[in-house]
């Protein structure tokens, strides 16, 4: 059966809408929601509240803990000063707007979802913060999906969708149990694992401003990336209206994510 | 033999990179001097800022400003070449009719006569760049001495400005001060591909806030000069975080001491 999985909205509304349009149009009933529901967007409780409407099963996002713990990461999020600027500036907009019954809701959240064999996380099993990202060392992103008991990982957080199959893994080891033995190997071959990034719906990073989100059939295993056009004008309307800096409605007009991603993306904030 | 040649052109076209070569190649005592030329109805001139005299004081160290009030201590050689830049939309003659008539007077006024006038887009002698033929153009410009700019956030400023996110920008050049006493000359043109970020030879001391000349010029059309205060502010370092970045820098100079006003 085919399911839908969507991440890191951003409180972006005409994005949101169209996706589920597009879903709707094709008959798909499930779908899952990998987290970021607010952030840099105009539209923070509208998205929350249609989320909530559609009972959208959803993880928790890192934006969506910051909103409810607070800003309490550490510069290392940010690759510049003038991207630390603009994300608290967005933080501490959403954070005045967002209601309290839609911060419950956030705050809810579960950090990960399970179906089956399938994983849901926003950014890996073992933080919202962390980016898995396509190139990522494959021995790492296999330990990330096997240790976790997944046969598929679904994250988001990067903005770029891609699908990665880890197969042809093996761990060789060499073992001796005391000085009259000789060592014995031993060669453990991996299972087939696939991590699934789902893109984003509100904020694209993958080269053009269409909404991204992807299409699963968990029978035939067959992943399809989803591009779905909608009103960019109406979201920058939204954002110059609302308050928000002018040139974050320039950089999603042009496909430009609202902040570059820090330097480091492996690294995770533990403060 | 002295020589005074006259070098006009459009914003961006490429005149000081041009006279940089030049004046490299050239093997006798060299001059420079920079001639403002007029605003017309709808183009405006960029206020240079003194970027280009920088430039190239610092890239040629022996150069003779001739703009310079204090008298120069070199001698002028028989191979002297004076190389005088003038911005100016539309080309003149060769032999200088057509030359926009408060350069003729600047030149009167430092009792200049050029031997050769070349203008780009028209001299084969000159590179063939692509000069763009402006009808619109507005400039705008900000003093920038004493700023220190934290690194990455030039770069996503620079992205921006030259991208379009603050008005159709069509030339955008600066002087910008880096934590590290590091000064790189940040150079863009509409016709051009990429920008140039090329460094200052000299380099400062890691000791504050450095006093030498930091400006940034922009031309273009239906500029937003506030977007670009917000975001140049959100790219400067204060001095805290000045301080921050370059103590470090002083501990492996441990002669160098700071300059930043002690905090109350």
């Amino acid at each position: 059966m085919a399911h839908a999985v969507i991440s890191c909205l951003h409180a972006n509304l005409a994005a949101f809408q169209a996706v589920l349009d597009d879903i709707d149009q094709q008959g798909i009933k499930t779908i899952t929601c990998l987290g970021d529901l607010v952030g840099y967007g105009p539209q923070p409780n509208e998205v929350v509240e249609l989320v909530r409407q559609r009972a959208i099963p959803t993880c928790q996002g890192c934006w969506d803990e910051d909103i409810i713990d607070g800003l309490n990461a550490c510069e290392c999020s940010y690759p510049s000063q003038l991207a630390e600027r603009r994300g608290h500036h967005a933080h501490h907009w959403t954070a005045d707007r967002l209601t309290d019954d839609n911060k419950a809701f956030l705050a809810q959240l579960p950090t990960t979802l399970c179906r089956d064999k399938l994983l849901f996380v926003h950014g890996s099993p073992n933080s919202q913060h962390e980016y898995l990202l396509p190139d990522m060392n494959a021995f790492a992103a296999l330990e990330r999906v096997e240790t976790a008991g997944a046969e598929t990982l679904f994250c988001g957080h990067t903005h770029q969708p891609y699908v990665r199959e880890l197969s042809g893994g093996s761990i060789r080891v060499s073992v001796q149990q005391s000085d009259s033995e000789e060592a014995r190997e031993q060669e453990m071959i991996l299972p087939m694992r696939r991590i699934v990034n789902a893109g984003s719906v509100g904020e694209p990073r993958h080269g053009n401003t269409k909404a991204t989100y992807v299409v699963h059939d968990d029978t035939t295993g067959e992943v399809s990336i989803r591009e779905v056009d909608y009103d960019v004008a109406k979201t920058c309307q939204a954002i110059v209206k609302a308050g928000l800096p002018d040139v974050f409605a320039w950089r999603l007009s042009h496909g430009f994510e609202y902040a570059e991603r820090a330097e480091d993306a492996s690294h995770v904030c533990e403060r | 033999m002295q020589q005074i040649w006259l070098i006009t052109g459009p914003p961006g076209c490429g005149k000081t990179n041009w006279i940089r070569e030049t004046l490299l190649n050239h093997g006798g005592t060299c001059a420079y001097l920079r001639l403002d030329g007029s605003t017309k109805v709808g183009l405006e001139l960029g206020h240079n800022a003194g970027i280009d005299q920088s430039w190239l004081r610092d890239q040629i160290p022996q150069l003779q400003d001739l703009f310079d009030p204090a008298p120069s201590s070199q001698l002028s050689s028989d191979d002297h070449l004076v190389l005088i830049e003038a911005q100016q939309f539309s080309a003149p003659t060769p032999s200088a009719e057509g030359l926009d008539p408060q350069i003729t007077q600047q030149l009167q006024q430092f009792n200049l006569t050029p031997d050769r006038t070349l203008h780009f887009g028209v001299d084969p002698e000159l590179p063939k760049q692509d000069t763009l033929d402006f009808t619109k153009l507005e400039a705008w410009h900000l003093d920038l001495q004493g700023c220190v700019w934290d690194p990455n956030s030039l770069s996503s400023f620079w992205f921006e400005l030259v991208n379009g996110a603050y008005g159709d920008v069509y030339r955008a050049k600066a002087l910008m001060n880096m934590p590290d006493g590091r000064s790189f000359f940040c150079n863009w043109m509409v016709s051009q591909s990429g920008s140039q970020f090329l460094p200052l030879q000299s380099v400062v001391p890691p000791t504050g806030r450095p006093s030498r000349p930091s400006h940034l010029v922009i031309q273009g059309k239906g500029l937003i000069p506030a977007g670009i205060r917000s975001t140049i502010n959100d790219c400067l370092l204060s001095d805290d975080v000045l301080e921050l970045q370059q103590a470090p820098l002083r501990e492996q100079q441990p002669n160098l001491q700071p300059t930043l006003p002690t905090p109350a």
